[in-house]
């Protein structure tokens, strides 16, 4: 026997409401558990090399640079889309080979796309190797 | 008539069959090439499946020239079957049509996970672009890539295990018509298996001042708007259209030619963006 069409139309409603209840209050725990950012512990990265004034050091996340009295670690990271920066000794610029923002090497915007300035790590300066300890 | 001759040939090819055969082999070995791949030292585990592993530069090579076969062979099919797609009711085709970005993202992720210069590079100018979206893109970001809190690990999750899920539901009903029978195919599948012992995957290592880099090829327009718009409208709205149209090129809608020619003027102008990346 054929049920009466509005009374399966209702039962159709009431089963995707019943899904559409069930979908969302499944959606609240998931995007509160993937959007969730587990603490990172700081990272400490020492570097065994003494820089003499107008040196630099290279690494993945930062650049280390070394004037007269003054050590500072500039971040690698481009403040436009993130890729990965390089120092170009010549123009003494930081440049994003993606789409050649540049920067100072104290970090400040020169040239766009990017428009803030990058992030600067603090430098504990030692007398005894490791020379440096850059907490990230 | 010459170039007719030519359209039917090709249109008689079983493009779809000889994707299928590709997407077999790269399910394959990226299963063989996970087996040696650390999303903790992602470039320290792909440099040395190159240089260090037996056969590992042969497998990578495997894994990833199948899969660009696979993209490129389902758009060849794609042009080529379009005319029977009006057979397709609006949501077969839409199904259809989300499977599209979904393998592109499937090539993408593979792409960053061998976090080499460029592959980082994209994965941050991804994660960049998702974050921009309003509402959805945090959560589509933590979904998918995260690379800036969770290194490759979730690029990972989603390339050998998500977006594949994903795109085998969005093209289960497609594929589960046209059966296929490996040893019907065994010169593509030879073809496929010898070209990558001759020819090596890419892999950028970071070198010091590099002053340009390009992302993979079908990124390389997305790249270049990037310079001159912001990444909303860059890099999700601009091919966010693209898509759109897609799901209404079915000669039923009254605007069909239309979108017929958005979508020739898209690529159009893709084809521009892209011939200025390359320019520079």
């Amino acid at each position: 026997m054929r049920r009466p069409p509005r009374r399966s139309r209702r039962s159709l409603l009431t089963r995707r409401s019943i899904l559409a209840v069930g979908v969302l209050a499944f959606l609240y725990p998931l995007l509160r558990f993937i959007g969730f950012r587990i603490p990172r512990k700081p990272q400490r990265i020492e570097i065994a090399k003494q820089l003499l004034p107008g040196q630099f050091h290279p690494t993945p996340q930062f650049i280390l640079f070394a004037r007269e009295n003054k050590v500072w670690a500039v971040a690698r990271r481009c403040t436009h889309l993130g890729c990965t920066l390089h120092y170009l000794e010549k123009d003494d610029v930081l440049e994003c080979p993606c789409h050649q923002s540049r920067f100072s090497r104290d970090g400040l915007v020169l040239n766009g796309p990017a428009r803030r300035a990058l992030e600067v790590y603090p430098v504990e300066q030692r007398d005894t190797s490791p020379f440096y300890i850059v907490t990230l | 008539m010459i170039l007719k001759t030519l359209f039917l040939y090709l249109k008689a090819c079983k493009w779809g069959a000889l994707s299928l055969i590709c997407l077999c082999i790269s399910l394959l070995s990226g299963l063989i090439v996970a087996l040696q791949y650390d999303p903790a030292t992602p470039y320290y585990a792909t440099a040395a499946m190159d240089l260090l592993v037996p056969f590992g530069m042969y497998f990578r090579s495997l894994h990833f020239y199948s899969s660009q076969f696979f993209f490129l062979l389902a758009i060849i099919h794609l042009i080529t079957a379009f005319d029977s797609t009006d057979s397709y009711t609006s949501a077969q085709w839409g199904r259809l049509v989300i499977a599209l970005p979904v393998m592109l993202l499937l090539l993408f992720t593979g792409y960053v996970l061998r976090q080499d210069s460029t592959g980082s590079s994209a994965g941050f100018i991804a994660e960049s672009i998702l974050v921009a979206i309003p509402v959805v893109g945090p959560a589509l970001n933590g979904a998918l890539f995260s690379i800036s809190d969770h290194g490759m690990q979730r690029v990972y999750v989603s390339h050998i295990i998500t977006l594949d899920l994903l795109w085998l539901v969005l093209a289960w009903e497609h594929l589960r018509r046209y059966r296929i029978r490996f040893t019907d195919h065994l010169p593509t599948a030879g073809m496929v298996l010898l070209f990558s012992v001759f020819i090596a995957a890419p892999l950028d290592p970071d070198k010091l001042g590099v002053t340009y880099i390009s992302g993979p090829w079908f990124f390389l327009g997305l790249q270049e708007l990037l310079r001159y718009l912001p990444p909303l409208l860059a890099g999700f709205l601009f091919p966010a259209i693209f898509i759109l149209a897609l799901f209404f090129t079915q000669k039923r809608y009254s605007f069909f030619v239309s979108v017929l020619i958005l979508l020739a003027v898209w690529l159009f102008s893709y084809l521009i963006l892209t011939v200025m990346a390359l320019s520079h």
